[in-house]
């Protein structure tokens, strides 16, 4: 049995990722992987930030299927919990406080590390990957010296998150003529990116070069990862899921960072499966709450009745099925304003999109118009069809 | 703490060996630094006195001067605590500092919970807040808010270091105390950096379960703070520290199957202020 390991890349656009077809050099290692790895190329996830994404992807259910969350709640299965029971060694190592033990993610875990209680720079309120990294070696070490026991490792990387301070070292990696200091990095990410301005469209390029020069920077994590693999000589025994949580806007639509939205910048997540011997560009349409299935699957384990989704493998039994997403204000009230709340449902390339507070559609052919700037939900014949599909959702647990 | 011979003979294999672990974390550097260089940090709590006993230790045993020691005063402590340590720095014969961030309770007008305004701390407690991201105008006095821990804890704790010249200082940290321990070293390295002076953190009972501190309570007679009779478990400020099973000593609880830190508050308010920093707030 082979031991998994996803890998979660926080905020990472799908199309920085050479992959994915960038052209920018930002990605050489994750892109090496691309011949020994099936590549998803029509994917959801269940939400456009960290909050409303990670239920589907660690407990294959959705954002509001327990109306408005307080932590994680207790009747959602973490992937975790499932495998602990098997007897498969579980391990976590990220730095996202919506993630944290404190929000109840530490259910099922042999090793949990959400990095809550160190200290960390005053103005980047995360956990480097490069630390991360150090912390999954040692344990990786320890791990594979104490026994021949499978295990399940779940390894999150906050680098390419705002605030967009990238170290000189990157910065040179990806473009050397960038002089901006620190400090004036911090005021783009305070009086631009945080104020949702923009009105200058050279700030904007500027925080999205920014952000690419985090995308080069957890490239290298990821490649010194799958080096501490090789080393041990374990990655021939490992599958790794490499995904996103959620993108990032950069006036596409309008703003900027990840709000409330549900277009492809935000919740068209990169998929990649290495290392079953399977390769190769997938086009069905999947969703993130289908990770964790996958991962059960994998382990050779019964199904889950508790998780949504279902398992991406072995491809030729996925289903035929539609996707949907769904968010709220996080940003307009203390704890966010669940009454100004939005859905989306794919299915194939037709996506649509309802606002629930303010009543209004809209539906986009992604086949057409891959920048959802044409809004055919007055014209298209299958917007009546979609709408049936998602009005369900809307709302549920409102009684 | 009632303790019965056989009890004790039958705990002392398992726990002489855990504390020969930190006997020779704690020679070992005591070979690396100097005396006057060394600190321990005490709170009162069962993993820093332990901590300071097994010092003592070997202290006694090799015939050197135990290092200083150093306790933050929150300005919320319990009497019982305070009572406790007062007797044993005087049994021991300890050089005990009390350090408090005074410029703070005289801002906050000696009363918890009273409005503290930055503008009324000076300059070094500002350029604290500044260096956490806090950016608001005031906050309320409570030694395990943010920002109350950091300006009542963290701060202190740099500024001993700083003003007695410490390289090195003994901390009674525990691997299995959180989760996020896991991975910890016997030697931390804490690099200088803005307002914090290089040192080096030693975690000499960081190997200890919860459980296993109790059982080298039973087996050598360490004294303790009375309040872990009554049922609390883990101490901090007063206010913030709740009795985990009121009655019930800390030693006969069910340790493994429920958490040591509950009515701890720091934990959120860490949360919140990488959430605000983040943007999210």
């Amino acid at each position: 049995m082979k031991n998994v390991i996803l890998l979660t890349l926080d905020a990472i656009r799908k199309d920085v990722l050479g992959v994915y077809g960038s052209t920018k050099g930002l990605s050489p290692f994750i892109d090496s992987l691309g011949d020994e790895s099936l590549i998803f190329t029509k994917g959801q996830t269940t939400g456009p930030y960290t909050q409303a994404s990670f239920p589907g992807i660690l407990t294959s259910s959705y954002y509001l299927d327990y109306g408005k969350p307080r932590g994680l709640a207790p009747e959602r299965t973490l992937i975790s919990e499932p495998l602990q029971k098997a007897g498969i060694v579980t391990a976590g190592f990220h730095s996202n406080p919506y993630c944290s033990d404190y929000l109840g993610w530490n259910r099922g875990w042999d090793v949990f590390y959400d990095s809550m209680e160190d200290e960390v720079e005053p103005r980047i309120p995360y956990i480097r990957g490069d630390i991360i990294n150090t912390k999954v070696s040692n344990w990786l070490e320890l791990q594979v010296k104490g026994g021949n026991r499978a295990f399940f490792l779940w390894l999150h990387y906050m680098d390419v998150h705002e605030p967009y301070m990238p170290e000189r070292k990157y910065v040179d990696m990806v473009d050397p003529s960038l002089t901006l200091s620190e400090d004036e990095m911090y005021d783009l990410f305070e009086n631009t990116l945080l104020k949702r301005d923009v009105s200058d469209p050279a700030k904007v390029e500027l925080l999205k070069r920014l952000y690419e020069i985090h995308v080069r920077e957890i490239d290298t994590y990821t490649k010194e990862f799958f080096g501490f693999l090789e080393k041990l000589g374990i990655l021939k025994d490992c599958v790794v899921i490499i995904t996103n949580d959620h993108g990032d806007e950069f006036n596409e639509h309008g703003g900027i960072s990840h709000d409330y939205k549900m277009y492809s910048e935000l919740i068209e997540p990169p998929l990649l499966i290495y290392g079953t011997e399977q390769s190769g560009e997938v086009d069905k349409l999947v969703s993130s709450v289908d990770i964790a299935p996958t991962i059960i699957h994998l382990f050779g384990l019964e199904p889950v009745p508790a998780f949504k989704g279902h398992s991406l493998l072995p491809l030729e039994d996925y289903p035929e099925k539609g996707a949907f997403s769904e968010a709220f204000d996080q940003r307009s009230q203390r704890g966010g304003d669940i009454e100004k709340d939005i859905y989306c449902y794919r299915e194939k390339d037709l996506k649509i999109i309802y606002h629930a507070n303010l009543d209004k559609w809209e539906m986009y052919d992604l086949k057409e118009d891959q920048k959802e700037q044409n809004n055919i939900v007055d014209t298209s014949s299958a917007a009546e069809e979609l709408k049936k599909r998602l009005q369900p959702m809307v709302r549920r647990w409102v009684k | 703490m009632k303790v019965t011979e056989q009890e004790r003979a039958e705990l002392k294999p398992e726990v002489d060996k855990l504390v020969e672990k930190s006997k020779e974390v704690i020679r070992d550097t005591f070979s690396k630094y100097k005396i006057e260089d060394m600190a321990i940090t005490w709170t009162g709590g069962k993993d820093s006195t332990l901590t300071l006993w097994i010092i003592r230790q070997v202290c006694l045993e090799d015939k050197i001067q135990i290092p200083k020691a150093m306790t933050i005063d929150e300005f919320d402590v319990f009497q019982e605590i305070h009572d406790f340590m007062e007797k044993y720095t005087k049994e021991w014969n300890l050089d005990l500092e009390w350090c408090r961030n005074d410029d703070v309770v005289k801002a906050a007008g000696g009363k918890l919970n009273n409005i503290v305004k930055v503008k009324d701390l000076d300059e070094r407690n500002q350029a604290e807040l500044k260096r956490i991201g806090f950016e608001e105008d005031s906050f309320p006095f409570e030694a395990e808010s943010y920002t109350g821990n950091h300006l009542m804890k963290t701060v202190e704790f740099n500024k001993y270091i700083e003003r007695r010249n410490v390289k090195a200082i003994f901390q009674g940290l525990r691997r299995d105390e959180q989760s996020a321990r896991i991975q910890d070293d016997y030697y931390e390295k804490k690099e200088a950096a803005h307002l914090i002076p290089e040192h080096m953190r030693i975690k000499p009972i960081l190997h200890f379960s919860e459980r296993q501190v109790w059982k080298a309570y039973k087996v050598y007679g360490i004294p303790y703070c009375a309040l872990y009779e009554q049922g609390y478990r883990s101490l901090g400020a007063k206010t913030t520290s709740a009795i985990a099973e009121p009655g019930v000593p800390a030693w006969e609880q069910d340790l493994e199957h429920t958490t040591e830190r509950a009515g701890r508050r720091q934990d959120k308010e860490q949360m919140m202020g990488r959430l605000r920093k983040l943007g999210y707030m």
